[in-house]
């Protein structure tokens, strides 16, 4: 599965703003979030991005593309219908052709040398299926993320087969639906805001936009129905993603960016300095 | 080839796997049932599948019971250990078996120790059973997280966005009501609804359950679901709780308080909250607060009122009210954090199943337990509920044979037409007898008996489930007057087979009479669960339905008045009004103006407010009150709780006209102020008390060797023929005690235990006595001699005693039998702390399973805390005026004999009157045996005492010497509780009395007796010198529809056995047979009595 196009949502009308939060990357450049999303599509081979947003921020969007700016191109979400609306919206710019979805308010950080989307766009390609990033999660925070049951298919790989995608699940429904064998106690697989799709999952939203054409929707029951149509599989990603929407969520990705990047000594003595001064 | 007793345990063929026990026990020897004891208990340690050690285990019990002593050869005398017995008591079984077994291994084999291993065996049985039930629930997928989760930042669930919607300002939030029909069992299958026989027996594990709407009749317009569950969000860091059914409200502050059941009446309440995973049963002990969970879950400052109402349907109905309601609470828990998917209306299969399982968590967190069809008022209509066998997978898989949740399958229209419901609810009138029983003692019967497969009630248990295929089909076709027969014959064929007692006196009177007032238009009856006497169902022709109704509540109005004294009544008898309820339950959001709760939450929560100052009222409290009073101007129900509403806030009349009837008792029945005053400055100085009653430690205590007493051999045959002889003479009268109200057997419901009819000898119930009664008629027509027969009776007991013989003994009563009634009375107290302390922390204890000893700690806490609020020491006056008065003791019955005149007359009577046979009410053994009576007369003694040889049930004391001299001991008297188990006998409390010798140790004669003062006075000088114990005994207070609470209670008393301590009183002992001597305290006897043959046995001694 060759993945050229990427397709970036960030129309959340409750965090326009995030993705233009300036962050300083490994190398110690500041840049704003968007930049460091698209520099991750493009790491993993991707030439075109689509970045969905909400109308008349495609003008500030555009200021924080950084280099990446020519190969951009900004689809309006004219009404906030949702997640899965979202997606939709990139349809044309997608056409027929498998793309790498990213969300605009998750940053990734490998644990070794190759990018998260790196990783998740070769486990495609040698797969030849559409793959979801998965990250084991606990069951605490089951109810910030898509979750997925499946089982391993990867022998020494962390690959599963799809069989149940379910959205912000209890933690009730997610035992009884999601346990995946092997897993620890009280973890499932999460979304990790990033998935190789192939071009029919926006079929799947145009069903889900026909049948309650007034109703926002949202990705994970289209990805559910994808997992019972074809083989769709989850990729536990080497490395950890960061919600920067969440309450210190931005915080703590800059401190994942940093202390696995140039300045991470400098950082860290300064961290140990503050906690020897406050001790409270 | 000869079948081992273990490979009944392990063989495929059901002809072995279902072989009997007492069949393969049956023509073997002590010795060779001792070798299949050894080989038991071996293969139960190797074993690793649970159910074969549970039977194993179950085996083992029952031939320590019932078959060992039951051979002939079998020693009897031995000595229980005290360490093992005080590791019972802690719930370590295994340690106590082993500590048994080296006892038996040094003492040899005997009828003692057998019976402490027949009680270890058994409680292991069932605790294995119950923590294997309780292991499943806990790993059951759904519920497995909320153990795991420890801090309120890990709390994964947060109510949903439309509960935190409010109209504004400070509107009432949102509430989300749950509504759910009960359930009743169409079938009643064998109790196959016990989760250890579901999860053994899947295929024999069936129900037909049916969702119903509920009414009284003549109260209620028309059935609708009886039990409802209301949850929203407040302005306020608090759970807040209400039961409108129990009266009861709190605001809970504290993570440790949602944990403390037994606080006050809203256990349900939180076993819900607990049970839901709103405050995770993970988090108990954590040290984090109630208000940081809350902030998780529902926002910062906010939190959450949870209200019950069960419209007022009373306790014990048998239609699984409270496990309804329970389902109903996790539901609208469930339902507000998103566990189950839609906010309102019905519930999706897989939910109702998640509910029913949490249903069986929270049971088990509050300590009780029901069935699994008991959450089946949340599917709809009809429905077949099955037991389903494992599979892999499934967490029980290689543990048990079966789930633990079984399988509704619904019957729809197709299965079970729409006229055929129709006709089910025009001919069935159900009703609630007024009883409310404890069944427990009744499904652990059950449990044991299908392990043991007894023959009779697994072939009756075989029946049972094929009745269940025969109803079905009759349910199908409509036939509803066949329905009625099977349902009848599945009353008194298979069900009465395997548990005689689920019938009674009271439920036997109601069909014959309702079959007398309906002849052939009463179509059957029907037992709705557990045991009869509270719900059950009259099936009778849809043209006399209506009239049936009002037949049955005046014949079980009568009937109940009639058996009042006799048989415990929670209430007056109710007729309901039903509908097949075809939803399940519904859950609706309630918003503005519709967001009301029940009307009688604001009858209990606004007399509150309106004693308080408008301005100090919370927004939330100043909302609810303008949205009650709006719609008290708009809505007939609300309006209509206002007189009882403005009641509530007045002082009530009717205390006051309480307290005067118990002054005037009091007065009536001899109390004695001054003596009442003096105990309770003694209790309050700490001269007497719990633990003044033991004797000093330095005290030396000795068992009596058999030697020492007779009995040891055979009688002689002159003792025979001299008892005979004094029979014939007319020399012998009995005196049976009968004053008091079985405080153990009906746990402090205040009936006449000698009135109870808690057996049927041939062919009908009978009390205890008529069973004496019927011993008496036997020895007079035997030797053809007048025998008097005095039963003593209490101010509680005389007037139902004697309306009773009135009735049933007409012109005999005065003539051969006497009623002697008690002259002395005592006023309850209220506990003083330190004695709760005694009784509770240090004595020892029967330790409970974990979550029911956590229920009775704070139970306990929450007396200790009524005993220091309502005054130590105090008068006990809040109840029933009969039940703040207690007897003081037996030692009275006998004086009192002397005192009321009674044996003047029967001495004037029968002047050859020589000896009397005095004993309990429950020693259902005592008889006039001549040659015990020969052998009394033959040792000249003021007093001869039965004693027998000691079971490990057997507790208060016995024969021992003390100090060097032989005498009879209290088991509250011992210095050391350990004293008890070197102690080889236990006293029967049987007692021959010479009565010219009695006379002479009170210092009168015959011809004394007519004087009153100096018989009085005589008493008076003999009593002064006998002990005085103080006791803590439990008394039931009931209120509400059927509720019921027990109370300690302080009394004093003076015992007979005491006689034995006066140096001039000649005493002689003799040992007797257990069937002789065996008392009935518990109603969880009766089983084991009937089935160990002391039932035959006792019917073998009477002309009926």
């Amino acid at each position: 599965m060759k993945v050229r196009k990427a397709l970036i949502t960030a129309a959340n009308p409750r965090q326009r703003s995030l993705p233009l939060q300036m962050l300083i990357d490994q190398q110690g450049e500041a840049k704003s979030a968007l930049q460091i999303i698209l520099e991750e599509a493009a790491g993993a081979g991707v030439e075109e991005f689509g970045v969905v947003v909400c109308p008349g921020d495609e003008t500030a969007y555009a200021g924080a593309c950084g280099a990446l700016r020519d190969r951009v191109r900004f689809v309006a979400q004219r009404d906030p219908r949702g997640y899965g609306h979202a997606v939709l919206c990139g349809r044309e710019f997608i056409g027929g052709e498998a793309f790498l979805h990213l969300v605009g308010d998750h940053l990734h950080v490998a644990r070794g040398t190759t990018s998260c989307a790196r990783q998740l766009v070769d486990v495609a390609g040698a797969e030849d299926a559409p793959v979801s990033a998965v990250q084991p999660t606990h069951e605490s925070l089951l109810t910030a993320y898509g979750t997925v049951g499946g089982r391993l298919v990867g022998g020494d790989r962390p690959l599963y087969q799809i069989e149940t995608v379910l959205e912000k699940p209890t933690p009730t429904v997610a035992e009884q639906q999601l346990l995946v064998p092997g897993l620890r106690a009280g973890h499932y697989l999460c979304f990790f805001g990033m998935h190789v799709l192939p071009p029919e999952v926006f079929d799947l939203l145009a069903e889900q936009q026909a049948a309650a054409p007034a109703q926002p929707f949202g990705l994970s029951p289209a990805l559910h129905t994808l997992a019972a149509r074809r083989r769709y599989l989850a990729f536990n990603i080497d490395g950890r993603r960061y919600d920067i929407g969440a309450s210190y969520g931005l915080l703590f990705a800059q401190l994942a960016l940093t202390l696995s990047g140039r300045d991470r000594d400098q950082v860290l003595a300064q961290l140990v300095e503050l906690l020897a001064t406050r001790p409270r | 080839m000869s079948v081992r007793v273990t490979d009944i345990i392990e063989a495929a063929a059901p002809e072995v796997r279902d072989l009997a026990l007492e069949r393969w026990c049956a023509g073997r020897t002590a010795a060779e049932l001792l070798a299949a004891c050894g080989e038991l208990d071996a293969y139960r340690r190797r074993q690793s599948n649970l159910y074969h050690r549970v039977r194993a285990l179950f085996f083992l019990a029952a031939l320590h019971r019932y078959h060992l002593p039951a051979r002939p050869e079998f020693p009897r005398l031995g000595r229980v250990p005290y360490d093992g017995f005080s590791r019972m008591l802690e719930r370590r079984f295994e340690e106590a078996i082993s500590g048994f077994l080296r006892a038996q291994a040094g003492q040899g084999a005997n009828e003692t120790l057998s019976s402490a291993l027949a009680a270890a065996y058994h409680a292991l049985g069932f605790q294995t059973l119950a923590d294997q039930v309780r292991h499943t629930v806990r790993s059951t997928r759904g519920n497995s997280w909320m153990f795991r989760l420890g801090h309120p930042l890990d709390q994964p669930l947060r109510i949903r966005p439309e509960l935190r919607r409010r109209g504004g300002g400070d509107a009432p939030y949102p509430l989300l009501r749950e509504r759910t029909p009960v359930r009743m069992d169409l079938t009643h299958c064998g109790w196959s609804d016990i989760f250890f026989l579901g999860m053994d027996f899947p295929e024999g594990a069936r129900v037909l359950n049916v969702s119903i709407d509920l009414g009284v009749h003549g109260r209620d317009t028309e059935p609708r679901p009886p039990v409802e569950a209301y949850l929203r969000v407040i302005d306020e860091p608090v759970l807040r709780l209400a039961s409108v059914d129990l009266e009861a409200t709190a605001a809970v502050r504290e993570l440790d308080e949602v944990f403390d059941f037994g606080r006050d009446y809203l256990g349900l309440l939180k076993a819900a909250i607990i049970a839901a995973g709103l405050v995770p049963p993970g988090i108990e002990s954590s040290g984090t607060r109630l208000a940081d969970l809350l902030a998780t879950m529902v926002g910062p400052g906010c939190g959450l009122e949870l209200v019950s109402n069960v419209n007022r349907i009373p306790k014990g109905s048998r239609l699984a009210v409270s496990t309804t309601l329970l389902g109903a609470l996790i539901g609208v828990c469930m339902r507000a954090t998103g566990q189950i998917g839609a906010l309102t209306g019905p519930m999706a299969e897989a939910e109702r199943r998640m509910v029913a399982a949490r249903a069986i968590l929270g049971e088990w967190l509050g300590g009780s337990g029901g069935g699994w069809q008991d959450s089946g008022g949340l599917w709809p209509g009809i429905k077949l509920i099955e037991g389903v066998p494992a599979r892999p997978g499934d967490v029980e898989q290689g543990v048990s044979r079966g789930r633990l949740l079984p399988r509704h399958t619904l019957l729809g229209p197709d299965r079970v037409s729409a006229a055929a419901r129709a006709r089910l609810q025009e001919s069935l009138v159900l009703v609630h007898g007024g009883m409310a029983q404890n069944v427990g003692p009744i499904l652990e019967m059950v449990t044991e008996k299908y392990l043991l497969r007894g023959e009779a009630e697994w072939a009756a248990r075989r029946r049972a489930v094929a009745t269940l295929d025969e109803i079905l089909a009759e349910l199908a076709a409509g036939d509803i007057r066949a329905l009625g027969r099977s349902l009848t014959g599945n009353f008194f064929g298979p069900l009465q087979t395997i548990i005689p007692w689920v019938s009674n006196l009271y439920t036997e009177r109601l069909i014959e009479r309702t079959r007398a007032a309906l002849g052939e238009d009463f179509w059957g009856f029907w037992m709705l669960g557990g045991m009869s006497g509270g719900g059950m169902g009259f099936i009778v022709a849809p043209a006399r339905h209506r009239e049936a109704q009002e037949r049955l509540q005046e014949i079980m109005l009568t009937a109940k008045r009639e058996l009042q004294a006799a048989l415990p009544f929670a209430m007056d008898p109710v007729v309901y009004d039903f509908a097949i309820n075809e939803h399940g339950s519904q859950a609706a959001l309630l918003a503005d103006e519709e967001a009301l709760l029940p009307a009688g939450y604001y009858q209990l929560v606004v007399p509150h407010w309106l004693r308080q100052e408008a301005r100090s009222l919370a927004p939330r409290e100043r909302a609810d009150l303008q949205q009650f009073t709006r719609a008290s101007r708009r809505r007939p129900e609300f309006a209509a709780v206002l007189p009882a509403l403005l009641d509530r806030m007045l002082p009530s009349a009717s205390a006051a006209a309480e307290t005067g009837r118990l002054d005037e008792l009091l007065a009536a029945n001899g109390f004695d102020r001054a003596q009442h005053e003096q105990i309770r400055a003694d209790l309050h100085s700490g001269r007497i008390g719990l633990a003044m009653n033991r004797l000093p430690p330095t005290t030396k205590i000795e068992d009596v060797p058999a030697d020492a007493i007779a009995g040891g051999g055979a009688p002689a045959a002159e003792w025979r023929r001299a008892g005979e002889a004094a029979l014939r003479a007319g020399e012998v009268a009995v005196v049976t005690y009968a004053a008091g109200v079985g405080s153990r057997w009906t746990q402090g419901a205040g009936v006449v235990k000698a009135l109870h009819p808690f057996t049927r000898f041939a062919g009908r119930h009978r009390s205890f006595l008529e069973v004496h009664l019927a011993k008496t008629r036997r020895a007079a027509r035997t030797f053809g001699a007048a025998i008097p027969h005095v039963f003593t009776t209490s101010y509680l007991t005389h007037e139902p005693i004697d309306r009773f013989l009135r009735a049933a003994a007409g012109d005999e009563l005065d003539r051969t039998v006497w009623l002697s009634p008690g002259r002395s009375i005592g006023l309850r107290l209220i506990p003083t702390v330190r004695d709760l302390h005694f009784a509770w922390e240090e004595t020892a204890q029967q330790k409970l399973d974990e979550q029911q000893q956590k229920m009775r700690d704070s139970v306990r806490a929450a007396l200790t805390a009524w005993a220091r609020a309502a005054g130590e020491a105090g008068d006990y006056t809040d109840n029933l005026p009969g039940q703040c008065l207690h007897p003081v003791g037996h030692w009275f019955e006998v004086p009192n004999l002397l005192k009321n005149g009674v044996l003047a007359r029967l001495l004037a009577a029968q002047p050859a009157l020589r000896t009397l046979l005095v004993h309990n009410i429950d020693t259902l053994g005592a008889t006039l045996d001549p040659a015990l009576l020969g052998w009394f007369r033959s040792t000249g003694a003021t007093l001869g005492w039965e004693v027998m040889a000691r079971r490990v049930e057997d507790h208060g004391g016995g024969l021992a010497r003390i100090d060097g001299r032989l005498r009879l001991i209290e088991g509250l008297a011992l210095p050391r509780e350990e004293d008890e188990f070197i102690l080889s006998w236990y006293s029967t409390n049987t007692c021959w009395v010479d009565i010219d010798r009695l006379l002479a140790l009170f210092g009168l004669r015959r011809a004394d007796l007519a004087d009153a003062d100096r018989t009085a006075a005589a008493v008076r000088g003999l009593a002064a010198r006998m002990p005085t114990y103080i006791t803590l005994k439990d008394v039931k207070k009931r209120w509400g529809h059927g509720q019921e609470d027990v109370y300690p209670v302080t009394q004093f008393e003076k015992l007979w056995g005491d006689m034995t301590t006066l140096p001039e009183c000649a005493n002689a002992f003799t040992a007797v047979p257990r069937a002789r001597g065996q008392q009935l305290k518990d109603q969880a006897q009766l089983d084991v009595w009937q089935r160990d043959g002391s039932a035959a046995y006792i019917e073998s001694l009477g002309d009926w």
